[in-house]
């Protein structure tokens, strides 16, 4: 009977994964975020689009592979860095800073369904939703054309 | 039936008596016959498994986010209880079943991460896998979980990269020492090691300080390992060490003969002296321990001899080492097929870092390996005949 621990205990490793990410939806603040998309495609995961943030800028820090940043609302409700620090604090998500523009692992790419690519990516001005739980998990929910 | 015609040559050889061909066939007639599935059942079944494949992807986007890792979850608890029963009822390979629900629990983490947008850079899916195959080893002892286990152990390092932490290295060398320590086989205990010695490499990414020679100490400190395994596993470990050792010799030569580049600074002779102090330290302890090993102290010296710039002292290392460890070999009539390759290759790098670009040179470095070649290869060749081999 012992065998059948394999796939209980794989699959509460995907539910437990799936949780993380929707734990971002339960227990956070909802952003929109300006994009500009560059670059897409990779041969294993198929099609997204690589993003960069216009309003994510950083003054204090240029260029570090690790800072820690939290989110606010700005007045025309799009987001920007409330919060930009080189060492870890509680809430924050991990990113990086390149030559002043602030960007994180998971907000860099996002997948489209196959065949949307080349779209998104000639459209410059583009929007990401995303949720973003109190312990500094991102969960991204929505890609679009901005509306302005 | 082919068994009563055997059964019957068997008897007219004078080989078996009547009674006992009797017995064998009334005990072969009580046996069950295979049961096989129709082919026209086996075709019908490929076919409708393509239909299903071909129609769940083509409606792949339709299907909502959760419901795409619910289908792969599904799959993989579909091939774990075919595995069940095809061990239960003795048909099937259920070991085939249970690699394909492994790999459709890769593929449920997989599914996952791209319709949920995980970051690329991350070590979870590897990790999940490693361990996950990990188990399944430790649980059915079968070779092929090894191999499986040895790929997502190297996609864990190789996604450790660019940003490493000491944690998550720790747990990982943790975990290839458990599977080291717990395995008997060659298999598992190759690919476990070869893992360990790979996150040596990691240093150059944990460590500010940029050393050359991480990988040798990487190797003296895997020596210890030689200290907490029986004798019979030091038997197949040995040649591990002694190709890790020759490698990093020849690998060490090739850059040095070939570079212009200054490989160190003069900072660093303190760590070349501590890392031949070491070496004498893996000398004495093989020494005293466990003598055939003795030969991995050789690379100590590396890290004093990458100062001399015309890399002779270690093109002479390298060759000395080569031509003692082949003499001593045939001297205690072992095998020499290693030190035989390990030969060939120094003399090839050595050929060409110092004669490549002086072709009158070349000539002469050729017949003079050439003539090497025909002199080991004679060597080699008794040595075989001693050893009792037929050619």
């Amino acid at each position: 009977m012992k065998s059948w621990l394999f796939p209980i205990l794989q699959t509460a490793v995907v539910v437990i994964l799936l949780i993380s990410y929707y734990a971002a939806s339960w227990f956070g603040e909802q952003y929109v975020l300006r994009a500009e998309p560059y670059d897409p495609f990779d041969p294993f995961y198929g099609e997204y689009v690589l993003l960069q943030y216009p309003d994510l800028i950083s003054t204090t820090v240029t260029d570090d592979d690790s800072v820690y940043f939290t989110l606010k609302k700005s007045t025309d409700g799009y987001a920007v860095i409330d919060r930009l620090e080189t060492e870890p604090f509680f809430g924050a998500i991990e990113g990086s800073v390149f030559g002043g523009s602030v960007t994180a692992p998971q907000l860099e790419q996002f997948y489209v369904e196959q065949g949307l690519g080349p779209d998104l990516e000639s459209t410059r001005n583009l929007q990401v939703t995303i949720d973003v739980s109190s312990w500094g998990t991102i969960r991204p929910v929505d890609l679009r054309e901005r509306s302005e | 039936m082919d068994t009563e015609q055997k059964l019957k040559q068997w008897q007219q050889a004078g080989l078996l008596e009547q009674e006992t061909a009797e017995r064998i066939l009334e005990f072969e007639k009580h046996q069950p016959t295979p049961k096989k599935l129709p082919l026209l059942l086996m075709i019908g079944l490929v076919f409708l498994s393509l239909a299903i494949f071909s129609f769940v992807a083509a409606n792949w986007q339709a299907i909502p986010d959760l419901a795409k890792v619910l289908l792969m979850l599904a799959l993989m608890w579909l091939f774990y209880t075919i595995a069940q029963f095809s061990e239960k009822k003795a048909f099937g390979s259920p070991l085939l079943f249970r690699v394909i629900g492994l790999a459709m629990f890769g593929a449920a983490l997989l599914t996952a991460a791209q319709t949920f947008h995980f970051p690329l850079a991350n070590s979870v899916l590897p990790w999940a896998m490693f361990l996950a195959t990990l188990a399944h080893y430790f649980y059915w002892r079968h070779l092929i979980y090894s191999f499986i286990g040895f790929f997502f152990g190297a996609l864990v390092l190789l996604s450790f990269m660019p940003d490493i932490g000491w944690l998550e290295w720790i747990i990982f060398i943790a975990v290839a020492v458990a599977w080291f320590y717990f395995s008997k086989e060659l298999a598992p205990v190759a690919f476990s090691w070869i893992l360990l010695f790979a996150s040596g490499f990691m240093l150059w990414g944990l460590v500010d300080y940029d050393s050359v020679l991480w990988p040798i100490w990487t190797l003296f400190v895997l020596v210890l390992l030689f200290l907490i395994v029986p004798e019979t596993k030091q038997r197949i470990i040995r040649p591990l060490y002694l190709i890790a050792a020759g490698m990093l010799l020849v690998v060490y030569l090739a850059i040095r003969g070939q570079t212009f580049i200054a490989l160190v600074d003069k900072s660093q002779l303190g760590e070349a002296i501590v890392l031949a102090i070491a070496g004498i330290g893996v000398l004495l302890l093989s020494f005293f321990k466990f003598r055939s090993l003795m030969w991995v102290a050789v690379p100590g010296v590396i890290g004093l001899l990458l100062f001399d710039e015309t890399a002779i002292g270690l093109a002479v290392v390298a060759e000395l080492s080569a031509l003692a460890y082949l003499i001593i070999a045939q001297r205690q009539n072992e095998s020499l097929g290693l030190g035989f390759v390990y030969f060939i290759v120094v003399q090839f790098v050595i050929y060409i870092i110092y004669a490549w670009e002086r072709l009158d040179m070349s000539v002469f470095f050729l017949i003079g390996a050439l003539l090497l070649f025909l002199l080991s290869a004679i060597a080699w060749w008794i040595n075989r005949r001693k050893e009792g081999a037929t050619p």
